[in-house]
C-alpha cells in the first residue's frame, strides 16, 4: 500500500554538501558485449523491446540501543533483471547468479511471454552520459563502519544530556552505494552510482505518572559521509527529544473538522499522499485512481502547484536515472490547481501513447519498474508563516508529523500527526496527543486558503511502499492552512 | 548444490579465521508470479533467489554480513566481512549464540512442503487468474476495472547451520490468489480486495470465490459518505482485528519491554480484557503460513499465549533479548538472510470466540462496522490509535450505508478492555495473522 513513513521536519544542509569531482567511473558492471548477447536472446521469441537491469548494492546499516551499539551490519546483494515486453505482455526473470549460463537462462525465460518464432537480430547498445545531481566523491561503502557507528553514539549522548527524564534513545544509521546499468533495445546503455545514507534517532521520555511520550527524527541523502559534519547527529538526537518531551501533559485531542497549519517540511507527506500516488500512470491507464481524466480539471485551490522534481541537488528522491535509464525530470503536476500532469514510466507511457517522466522505478533487480514519485514539493507562496498562525482563531497546528496512507481510488488519506497543539486566537496553547488527519486529496487541496513563502524540504528520510516495493522518497512543503479538516481525536463535543 | 553442507562450511571456514562462535543462514528460493488484465496476461515473473548472512561472535563482539554472491571469492568476502565488523564492534558478555541448551529438540510441525504447489503448472496460475477476473466482473457490472489480479507460488528452503551444534534445515511451500477490483457509481470510485495465501494447493480457495468476494466488498463501498462526529460502538471485521492484533503483539516483543518502552511493559499477570480474550503465537500451527521447526536462530519454536484468557501473560524473546532479560526464548528470532534475527512473530491469532459476527452486528443498536484502516497502527509506546477508517454503518442491528472519510480513535489497553465480543469467524487472510471478528463498547469517531 502507498505510505510514506518516518517523521522529521526542519531544514537539511545537504544543500551545503562540497562539489568534489566526480570520481572516476569504476570497471562496467556487466561487459558489454554480453549486456548485448542477453539482449539478443531476450528477443530471440521476437518481443517488441526488452531491456537488461543489472544491479550491485552494498549497504552498512548500524543500531544502537541502551547506549551501546547493539550491531552492525555489511551485506551484498547484486543481480540481473531481464524484462521483454510483447504486445503489451510483460515477461520478467531475474537472477543473482552473475555467471553467464545463469543469465542467458533468465534472458530465455523472460523471452518466453513472447509468441514468435527464432530470431537471431543484434541489438547493439551504446552508452549514453548521464546527469549528476548528487557528488559522493567516496563512495559510502567506502567509510569505515567505526565512524558511522560513533554519529550514533554521539547522537546517544546529545539526546540523553537534552533531559533528564529521557529513558531511552533508539539509533539507526542505514546507507547504500548503488550501481546500476541498464541496456534495451533501443540502443541505450546507462549506468549510475547511487549512494544514499540516513540516520534517524527515536526517543522515549517517562514524565509523571508514568507517561510516557515518543519523539523521532532523522535525515540525510545522496549525500558524501561528510554530509554530518554539517548535519551533526547531536542535532538530530535533540530534536527528537525535544518532540518527546514537548508533548509531555498533551490534552486529549478534538475530534471533527477544524482549521489545521502545517509546519513546514516533512508535511510534504500531504501531497505525496493526498494527490502524488493518484497522479501515478499506472492507476491512471487502469482507470483506478479519482484522478485518472481529470488532466486539465481544477483539482486544487489555486494557490497550490505541485512538483515531483527528481534532479534536486543531493536529494534523497534524486535520481541520476531512473530504474529504465531515462534522465530523472522536473515535472509540473498541477499548476495554480489545476492537473497538468502525471507521472509516467516507460511501459505506461507506450501504452498511453505519452513519454517516460523518469518516473520508472523499482527497489532492486528482483522487482518490475512502475511509477513512483521522486522528490514531491508544493511551490511557496506569498504568506508569511507568522501572519498565517495569526490569523486562526481557533484550530490545530501540525508541527511534526508521522507518516500516511492513502486510498488512490475513493481518495481518502491519512495524514498521522506526533506532535500538534491548540490554535487559540493566533497563539499556540496546549499540545494535543493521537491526532490524525483524514480527507479525500481533491477536496483537503481545495480548502487550502494559505500558502507560506517558507518552503522547506525535508531532512532527508522519507521511505514509500508502493506494490511491496520500498523506495527513497522526498517531500517538501511551506507553512500551510487548509480549512474544515476532519482531525481524527478523542476527544467529542 | 548441498546447500546444508554449504552453510556448514560457511561456520567452518569462520571459525577456522579466528571466530569463537559462527552461523550460517541460508536461503534459497524460487517463485513465479502471473498478473492478468482485460483477458490477457499482463505480467510474467520468474525467477530464483539465494542468500546467506553469517553472524560470528568475537571476544563478545558480534558481526555480520550477508551476500548473494555464491562463488568461493564471494563467500570468502562474507567471512572477512564479518569478522571485520566484530573487530569494530563494542564487546558484550550478551553477545553469543543459542547453544545446546536454547537450542532443544524441535516439536512438531506437520508438513509444510506440498508437491502439487512446488509443481504447480505455469497454466494453472494464467487459468486461475483469468478465472478471478472474469468471476469479479460477472458478479457485479459496477466493476470497471482491476488494480490488479494475480496468482502465484513460492518455494523456499531454509538451512542454519553454527559452531555450536545447531545444523538443520527445511522447506516450504506456499501458493496465492489476489484480485484487487474497482467499482465506480455517481463519480465515485471504491476498491475491493480479497485474497487467499496457502502452503496446500487443496487449502486454497477456488479463483471464482475470490474474484466473487473481492468485488462484492468493492461494491459495497459504493455511495461511501462521512458520518457525524459521535462515540458509538465499532465492530473491526477479521481483516481490520488482524491488523489491530499485530500491533499488541508489537508492544509484547521483550525487547520493548525490557527497556519499558511498550504500553505492556510492567503489565505481565494484568488483567487487560475479558475472559473470551486470548492471542497466541503459535509457531506450530498446523498447514500456518509461518510454522517452522525452528526460529531464525535455531531456537525450537513453540505455542506462547501472549493473552491468556484476559491476562498478560507471555512476552515474546529471542535467544540475546531472553538472556539480557533473564527469560526463556520462545522462538520468536524473526529473520531473512541480509539481516540480524530480531523478534517478531510466528503465526499469530486471536482465539475465535462462540458468537456469529452476524449476531454481534444484531446486538448493536447503532454503530460502526469497520472494514479497513488507514495508517500505520498504534503507537506501541503510548498504545494510542488513530486511524482512517472506511466501513458500513450500523443501524439497528443492520448494516446499512458505506462510511469513509472518518477516523477512529482509542488507546489499544482501553479498547482491549472494552472489547465486549469476540466472534466465530477466526480466519488467516492472507498473511500469518488471524483473527475473528470482534466489537468494542465505544469508540471515538471523527466526521462532519
Amino acid at each position: 500500500m502507498p505510505r510514506a513513513s518516518a517523521p522529521t521536519r526542519r531544514a537539511p544542509s545537504s544543500q551545503l554538501a562540497p562539489l568534489a569531482a566526480r570520481r572516476p567511473s569504476p570497471v562496467p558492471l556487466l561487459p558489454q558485449p554480453l549486456l548485448e548477447r542477453l539482449l539478443a536472446v531476450a528477443m530471440e521469441r521476437g518481443g517488441d523491446f526488452a531491456e537488461v537491469y543489472v544491479e550491485r548494492t552494498h549497504s552498512t546499516s548500524v543500531v544502537l540501543e541502551e547506549s551501546r551499539i547493539k550491531s552492525a551490519q555489511t551485506g551484498l546483494v547484486q543481480g540481473v533483471g531481464v524484462r521483454v515486453i510483447s504486445g503489451g505482455k510483460v515477461g520478467y526473470a531475474f537472477s543473482d547468479d552473475w555467471d553467464e549460463p545463469a543469465l542467458l537462462r533468465a534472458a530465455s525465460t523472460a523471452a518466453m511471454i513472447a509468441q514468435g518464432q527464432g530470431s537471431e537480430r543484434a541489438f547493439p547498445v551504446s552508452r549514453v552520459a548521464v546527469p549528476s545531481h548528487y557528488r559522493v566523491p567516496t563512495p559510502l561503502s567506502d567509510v569505515e563502519v567505526s565512524l558511522k557507528a560513533s554519529l550514533l553514539t554521539r547522537a546517544d549522548q546529545a539526546a540523553r544530556a537534552f533531559d533528564s527524564r529521557v529513558t531511552q534513545v533508539n539509533g539507526a544509521y542505514a546507507d547504500q552505494t548503488r550501481r546500476l546499468a541498464v541496456a534495451n533495445t533501443e540502443g541505450r546503455y546507462t549506468e549510475d552510482t547511487q549512494d544514499l545514507c540516513r540516520i534517524s534517532v527515536q526517543v522515549v521520555v517517562q514524565g509523571k505518572k508514568n507517561e510516557r511520550r515518543t519523539g523521532m527524527y532523522g535525515g540525510g541523502g545522496r549525500v558524501p559521509f561528510t554530509h554530518w559534519a554539517t548535519f551533526p547527529p547531536e542535532e538530530v538526537a535533540r530534536e527528537a527529544a525535544r518532540q518527546a518531551v514537548a508533548t509531555l501533559g498533551a490534552v486529549d485531542c478534538a475530534a471533527g473538522p477544524q482549521t489545521v497549519v502545517l509546519a513546514p517540511g516533512w508535511s510534504g507527506i500531504l501531497l505525496h499522499e493526498a494527490v502524488g500516488h493518484g497522479l501515478e500512470a499506472d492507476f491512471i491507464r487502469k482507470g483506478t485512481s479519482l484522478f485518472a481524466g481529470k488532466l486539465g480539471e481544477k483539482v486544487a485551490s489555486e494557490l497550490v502547484t505541485v512538483i515531483d522534481d527528481g534532479t534536486v541537488a543531493s536529494g534523497r528522491g534524486s535520481i541520476n536515472i531512473d530504474d529504465e535509464g531515462t534522465p530523472g525530470e522536473r515535472k509540473v503536476l498541477i499548476e495554480n490547481g489545476v492537473l497538468k500532469g502525471y507521472l509516467y514510466d516507460s511501459l505506461n507511457a507506450k501504452l498511453m501513447g505519452q513519454r517516460s517522466t523518469g518516473s520508472g522505478r523499482r527497489e532492486s533487480f528482483r522487482h518490475l519498474p512502475i511509477p513512483r514519485m521522486t522528490n514531491t514539493f508544493l511551490a511557496p507562496g506569498n504568506h508569511h508563516p507568522d501572519d498565517i498562525l495569526k490569523e486562526v482563531k481557533r484550530g490545530l497546528y501540525c508541527a511534526t508529523f508521522g507518516g500516511g496512507q492513502v486510498d488512490i481510488s475513493n481518495g481518502n488519506f491519512v495524514f498521522e500527526v506526533s506532535e500538534a497543539y491548540q490554535i487559540e486566537d493566533g497563539k499556540l496553547g496546549r499540545p494535543v496527543k493521537n491526532a490524525i488527519l483524514i480527507g479525500v486529496g481533491p477536496e483537503a487541496l481545495k480548502n487550502v486558503s494559505r500558502v507560506g513563502c517558507d518552503p522547506q524540504p525535508d531532512p532527508g528520510m522519507g521511505v514509500c511502499g508502493k506494490n511491496g516495493q520500498s523506495m527513497p522518497v522526498g517531500v517538501g512543503l511551506p507553512t500551510l492552512r487548509i480549512d474544515n479538516v476532519t482531525v481524527g481525536g478523542t476527544q467529542v463535543g | 548444490m548441498d546447500y546444508q553442507k554449504l552453510a556448514k562450511k560457511i561456520v567452518q571456514r569462520a571459525t577456522k579465521k579466528g571466530a569463537h562462535q559462527a552461523e550460517a543462514f541460508l536461503e534459497v528460493s524460487r517463485q513465479s508470479n502471473v498478473r492478468v488484465r482485460e483477458g490477457q496476461i499482463e505480467d510474467l515473473t520468474q525467477s530464483t533467489s539465494k542468500g546467506v548472512g553469517l553472524r560470528v561472535v568475537v571476544k563478545g563482539r558480534l558481526g555480520f554480513a550477508f551476500t548473494s554472491d555464491f562463488e568461493p571469492s564471494g563467500l570468502e568476502l562474507l567471512v572477512d566481512q564479518a569478522l571485520k565488523l566484530a573487530e569494530a564492534a563494542a564487546p558484550s558478555k550478551l553477545n553469543g549464540l543459542p547453544g545446546a541448551k536454547e537450542l532443544g529438540r524441535y516439536g512438531d510441525t506437520g508438513d509444510l512442503y506440498d508437491p502439487a504447489v512446488a509443481n504447480l503448472p505455469g497454466d494453472w496460475k494464467v487459468k486461475a487468474a483469468l478465472e478471478m477476473e472474469k468471476a469479479g466482473r460477472a458478479e457485479d457490472s459496477r466493476v470497471t476495472t482491476f488494480n490488479a489480479v494475480g496468482a502465484g507460488d513460492f518455494v523456499s528452503e531454509v538451512y542454519v547451520a553454527s559452531s555450536e551444534g545447531m545444523a538443520g534445515g527445511y522447506s516450504g511451500t506456499y501458493v496465492y490468489l489476489y484480485a484487487l477490483p474497482v467499482a465506480a457509481a455517481d463519480g465515485q470510485l471504491q476498491k475491493g480486495y480479497w485474497l487467499d495465501y496457502k502452503r496446500f494447493l487443496a487449502d486454497l480457495d477456488s479463483p471464482e470465490s475470490i474474484g466473487r468476494e473481492a468485488t462484492r466488498r468493492a461494491v459495497r463501498m459504493l455511495g461511501a459518505k462521512r458520518v457525524k462526529t459521535q462515540q458509538v460502538p465499532v465492530l473491526f471485521d477479521p481483516l481490520v482485528t488482524a491488523s489491530f492484533m499485530s500491533g499488541v503483539a508489537r508492544a509484547a516483543s521483550g525487547n520493548a519491554v525490557h527497556q519499558q518502552a511498550s504500553m505492556l511493559a510492567s503489565l505481565q499477570g494484568k488483567r487487560l480484557a475479558s475472559e473470551h480474550v486470548t492471542l497466541v503465537d503459535n509457531g506450530l500451527l498446523s498447514r500456518g503460513l509461518a510454522t517452522a521447526p525452528f526460529d531464525g536462530e535455531g531456537v525450537p519454536t513453540r505455542r506462547t499465549p501472549i493473552i491468556d484468557r484476559g491476562v498478560m501473560s507471555n512476552f515474546l524473546y529471542d535467544a540475546f533479548t531472553a538472556r539480557k532479560a533473564k527469560a526463556r526464548p520462545t522462538g520468536n528470532a524473526k529473520r531473512g538472510y541480509n539481516a540480524l534475527p530480531t523478534i517478531g512473530t510466528s503465526n499469530l491469532y486471536l482465539e475465535a470466540g462462540t458468537t456469529p459476527p452476524e449476531q454481534l452486528i444484531r446486538e448493536v443498536d447503532r454503530g460502526f462496522y469497520v472494514t479497513s484502516l488507514l495508517g500505520h497502527g498504534a503507537n506501541p509506546v503510548t498504545g494510542e490509535l488513530s486511524a482512517g477508517a472506511n466501513g458500513l454503518w450500523i443501524e439497528n442491528g443492520e448494516l446499512t450505508h458505506a462510511v469513509q472519510e472518518v477516523t477512529v480513535a482509542g488507546n489499544v489497553l482501553k479498547m482491549l478492555q472494552d472489547m465486549d465480543g469476540v466472534g466465530n469467524d477466526l480466519q488467516f487472510r492472507g498473511g500469518t495473522v488471524g483473527a475473528p471478528t470482534v466489537r468494542f463498547r465505544q469508540l471515538t469517531l471523527s466526521g462532519e
